[in-house]
């Protein structure tokens, strides 16, 4: 059961968080709503979403509802929590001080060092 | 945090419905992917299978989703327990042998562990008992302790007095019999005398009415009672109005003050109460009285326990106590428990110890198997498990044997529960009944559990520990001594070094029995029949009423076909006796002070019917009469004892007033429970026998509150008819007196060994299930090695090695680690009897003879266990053995 610990995972859960921060949304429209603000530059693996899913319900970050789907089908509805705002909202600043940071890092030129 | 807790427990608890949510949503996901892709004009099978493809497992992601919420913990110990029912199914043989011997020790310590929790562990059954205390007589020496609760009426006073930080109240040890009259009918009833506020100590709020007051609790005071709410029921159908109305008791009216609740256990068996009357003389001169207390709130039991030894001191000195005896404060159940902690605990320990035994047997069982197991372990090694999964495994295995064990010692703790029921002492079913309650099932599982985990644990680390390689290329195929046989030969030594204990405790337990049993009872006990009565009444507070009574009633009986001869005597052989001080008046030995002794009045012919032997001078006869010279008879120990190389017959004795008291006679002596002395539970204790006719009406009064006087019937033959006869005797005479139940003298003495042989009964049956578990373990090991060492016998057999040769070199070593186990178990034995130093009599604990029947009878089972297994070696065949591979 080979782990792929790789900085995607915390990402995911951020973008995930986002994605239903816009309103609820099942599992597909989720994946639908991150391709389709990234304008098809990120690609989720479709089985690694569920477990994502299953994770931050089970931190109280988002919580889910069975409801209708647009084609009048049983579907599963995530939404934000106040618990997942917060954490999006700090999980926001993090991302943005690392991307500071990174940029920097790649900017520097090599009389600055 | 919560909600994480919450959302596991979800769904722990709910997860098929999970699986289904699930599936349900991978599959609309799946769905929702191909008919967009089927928007986009893909045909509909190629959409679905693309679908499908990208998604990948669903099977993978559902099982991280359930990682995802915690579920891997369970779900894996979920596969483990499957897993171990599995492996255990397939050795039966195996399985059958561990549960059983885990069910018998689960269930022994199950049923012991009844009894201690309802005596010593569960509280009392009154509210906040941790604040009830007892003051008791402390005494120190040297590598004893000991408390005693009775003190007298002036340590009452001087308690009730100056205790500030106490509520305190008194009552008296123990419930008596007495006649009670009620609406016609007649009824022997248990009796307790308690002190006023004796119910509020305890905290128990009567049900209708109330306690005693002050002024009923006085010597002379009004006749009060209060009723059980059972006895209330019983005679009265509950009728609340009967408060204030009038019962006859001890044949004198007594006003119902009040009930007690339904749920009220009182700490001995009573049906009703009666006030105390606590004073400084009489019942108060000797140690009659028992003080409970409740601690004022805010006041700690440092400060309550200074203050009671200080009010102790000057009354241990005016006792002549002992200088180590302190007066002191102790929790009211120790108080109560005082004469029964030390067996119980003493039981507890060796239910512990062959649970222990048991838990060894089955860890060398484990051994042996893992022995079997290797290629398993290692081929499971090889394919990536890790050690930590192994050993997982194998304890899931032991703990899966410790429920099943516990499941079926549960049963046979219940039967067992059932059996000390009825083999219990009253004086253990009391305050809280013996059962099997939630709390021992939750001891008894807690035993199981752990018995898993200590009986699996070095196995499967042993086990575990393991080279991959070589197990993989050469199990099995080992000629000689491949493995360590070590830890498997220290767990037999172990075990029977254990065994060894609990063998010579025993042993020394059934030598005491032995030794009370032989002792020869003095009297004939065949063909006699007795029946008590309470004379606790006010018709009979003269000396010449009680005496009417005894003749009128016993020429009746005379009369009775087939009855030979027929007493009175105030109390019998094997019970506990009256004891009295007196003093010597003639003689070499001339007393200031008073000597103890146990004092019996009786009608003329109770030697006769007893058929106690006269030794010297003269038995009682109608002559002795309240006109005549003050007459006694005396026991030969009375005689050994204080007056030794004297002749009796014919020196004085003064029971207490002055009067002089002619001993007329020396009769053999009687065994009896000992009050006083060395606390034998049985001995030939000085007796002074005295007539009843010369009794003072208020001595006689005074012994009639403690005692019932027994009547006691010779027949010539069985005793057909002879217990209806003395009822319609008595009847004929005074038909408000009611026996209290009839007894052969051979019950008598029966009941008087009752706790002694409940520690002999339970004690040996322990001791010998440690015994057959050891003899297991040997033959176990044995046997076992015959299995492995097959190939190593074939070559010696076939290089001209003897057959007998052969069967010793498997069954020595059998024999060699049980020797090791008696000499280990010996050393132990040694130290561990001296617990039971207070339960030993007519041996000591370090008995020569019990240590060493002990360690030969090992010694022969050990050999037996080791030469039996041995005996295959007979049938092997060489030239077979060598051919196998």
């Amino acid at each position: 059961m080979g782990k792929q610990v790789d900085i995607l995972q915390g990402t995911l859960d951020m973008l995930i968080l986002k994605a239903v921060s816009l309103g609820p949304l099942h599992g597909y429209g989720i994946l639908l709503r991150i391709q389709q603000v990234s304008k098809d530059a990120l690609q989720i693996p479709q089985g690694s979403l569920y477990p994502a899913l299953y994770r931050l319900e089970h931190r109280g970050w988002i919580a889910a509802e069975w409801g209708e789907s647009e084609n009048k089908r049983k579907a599963k509805y995530y939404r934000l929590t106040a618990a997942g705002r917060k954490q999006l909202k700090s999980e926001r600043q993090e991302w943005k001080r690392l991307a500071v940071a990174i940029g920097d890092v790649l900017a520097a030129e090599p009389e600055e060092v | 945090m919560l909600a994480q807790v919450k959302s596991w427990w979800r769904a722990l608890t709910g997860q098929s419905r999970l699986a289904g949510e699930m599936a349900s949503e991978m599959d609309g996901h799946m769905e929702r992917y191909a008919s967009d892709l089927m928007a986009r004009g893909v045909e509909p099978g190629e959409a679905r299978r693309r679908a499908r493809i990208e998604f990948g497992s669903t099977a993978a992601a559902a099982e991280e989703c359930r990682e995802a919420v915690g579920l891997r913990w369970p779900n894996e110990f979920g596969r483990d327990l499957r897993y171990a029912v599995r492996v255990l199914r397939k050795s039966p043989t195996f399985t059958a042998a561990a549960v059983a011997t885990l069910a018998l020790c689960i269930g022994a310590n199950t049923a012991i562990f009844s009894v201690v929790d309802a005596v010593l562990l569960r509280p009392l059954p009154y509210p906040a008992p941790e604040r009830l205390f007892s003051v008791a007589r402390h005494f120190q020496g040297k590598g004893s302790e000991s408390y005693q609760t009775n003190l007298w009426g002036s340590a009452w006073e001087a308690v009730r007095d100056n205790a500030t930080y106490l509520d305190a109240a008194v009552f008296s040890d123990g419930s008596m019999g007495v006649n009670f009259a009620a609406g016609g009918g007649v009824d022997y009833v248990k009796q307790q005398r308690v002190s006023a506020g004796f119910f509020r100590v305890l905290g128990i709020k009567p049900l209708i009415g109330r306690e005693f007051s002050m002024n009923e609790d006085r010597p002379a005071g009004p006749a009060v009672t209060v009723l059980s709410y059972a006895l209330w029921k019983r005679v009265f159908h509950a009728d609340p109005s009967i408060v204030g109305q009038a019962v006859t008791l001890r044949g004198e009216p007594h006003i119902i003050v009040g009930v007690l609740p339904a749920g009220f256990r009182s700490i001995v068996p009573a049906d009703l109460w009666t006030p105390l009357r606590p004073s400084r003389s009489g019942e108060g001169g000797g140690s009659n009285y028992a003080v409970v207390a409740r601690l004022h709130s805010g006041a700690s039991w440092a400060q309550a326990n200074g203050q009671i030894e200080a009010i102790g001191a000057p009354l241990m000195r005016q006792y002549g106590q002992d200088a180590s005896t302190r007066l002191r404060l102790i929790s009211f159940q120790r108080g109560l428990t005082v004469d029964v902690r030390q067996p119980i605990l003493i039981l507890w320990a060796a239910v512990g110890v062959v649970l222990l035994i048991g838990c060894v047997n089955i860890a060398g069982l484990l051994l042996a198997r893992a022995a079997g197991r290797t290629r398993e372990m290692a081929t499971r090694m090889a394919l990536g498990s890790g050690r930590a999964a192994l050993i997982r495994q194998m304890l899931a295995e032991s703990v899966v044997l410790g429920l099943c064990g516990g499941a079926a010692g549960t049963g046979l703790g219940w039967l067992g529960v059932k059996a000390l029921k009825a083999l219990t002492p009253a004086s253990l079913n009391l305050w809280q009944a013996v059962d099997l309650d939630w709390r021992v099932l939750a001891a008894t599982a807690f035993a199981s559990i752990a018995a898993g985990i200590l009986f699996g644990l070095y196995p499967a680390l042993a086990a575990s520990r393991l080279q991959i390689r070589a197990a993989l290329g050469e199990a099995g195929r080992a000629v000689a001594g491949g493995r360590n046989p070590w830890p498997r030969r220290l767990l037999v030594t172990s075990e029977v070094a254990l065994g060894v204990v609990l063998l010579v405790g025993a042993g020394l337990l059934i030598r005491t029995f032995a030794h009370l049993r032989g002792l020869n009872p003095g009297f004939d006990a065949h063909n006699v029949i007795t029946a008590e009565l309470s004379l606790q009444d006010a018709r009979y507070a003269t000396s010449q009423s009680v005496n009417r009574l005894f003749e009128q009633s016993l020429a009746r009986m005379r009369e009775l076909p087939g009855v030979e001869s027929a007493a009175v005597t105030i109390s019998l052989p094997y019970e506990r006796a009256l004891n009295t001080g007196f003093q010597r008046m003639d003689g070499p030995h001339v007393d200031t002070e008073s000597q103890i002794t146990n004092m019996f009045y009786i009608t003329p012919e109770y030697f006769r019917v007893l058929r106690i032997p006269l030794l010297r001078g003269r038995v009682f006869t109608a002559a002795d009469s309240s006109i005549s010279a003050p007459a006694t008879v005396v026991s030969e120990a009375f005689v050994k004892m204080y007056m030794p190389g004297d002749e009796p017959v014919g020196r004085h004795l003064d029971l207490g007033g002055g009067e002089k008291r002619e001993i007329v006679g020396v009769v053999g002596d009687v065994q009896q429970k000992s009050g006083w002395g060395d606390g034998a539970p049985t001995a030939a204790m000085p007796d002074i026998y005295i007539p009843a006719m010369q009794v003072q009406d208020k001595f006689m009064q005074l012994v009639h509150t403690w005692f019932s006087p027994s009547w006691t019937v010779r027949s010539a033959g069985p005793a057909e008819g002879v217990i209806a006869g003395m009822q319609r005797a008595l009847e004929s005479v005074d038909p408000q007196l009611p026996f209290a139940g009839f007894h052969s003298m051979e019950d008598v003495r029966y009941r008087a060994l009752s706790q002694e042989r409940f520690q002999v009964v339970l004690l040996g049956a322990l001791a010998g299930l440690a015994l057959l578990l050891a003899a297991v373990g040997i033959y176990g090991l044995i046997a076992n090695s015959v299995a492995e060492r097959t190939r190593e016998l074939g070559i010696r057999l076939a290089l001209g090695a003897t057959v007998p040769q052969a069967i010793r070199s498997v069954a020595l070593p059998g024999v060699a680690l049980a020797l090791a186990g008696v000499i280990v178990g010996s050393v132990l034995a040694a130290f561990a009897t001296q617990m039971l130093r207070h339960l030993v009599w007519g041996v000591r604990p370090g008995d020569p003879l019990t240590f060493a029947a002990v360690g030969v009878g090992l010694l022969g089972v050990a050999a037996a266990a080791s030469f039996l297994p041995a005996l295959r070696v007979t049938r092997l065949n060489p030239a077979e053995t060598l051919r196998q591979e």
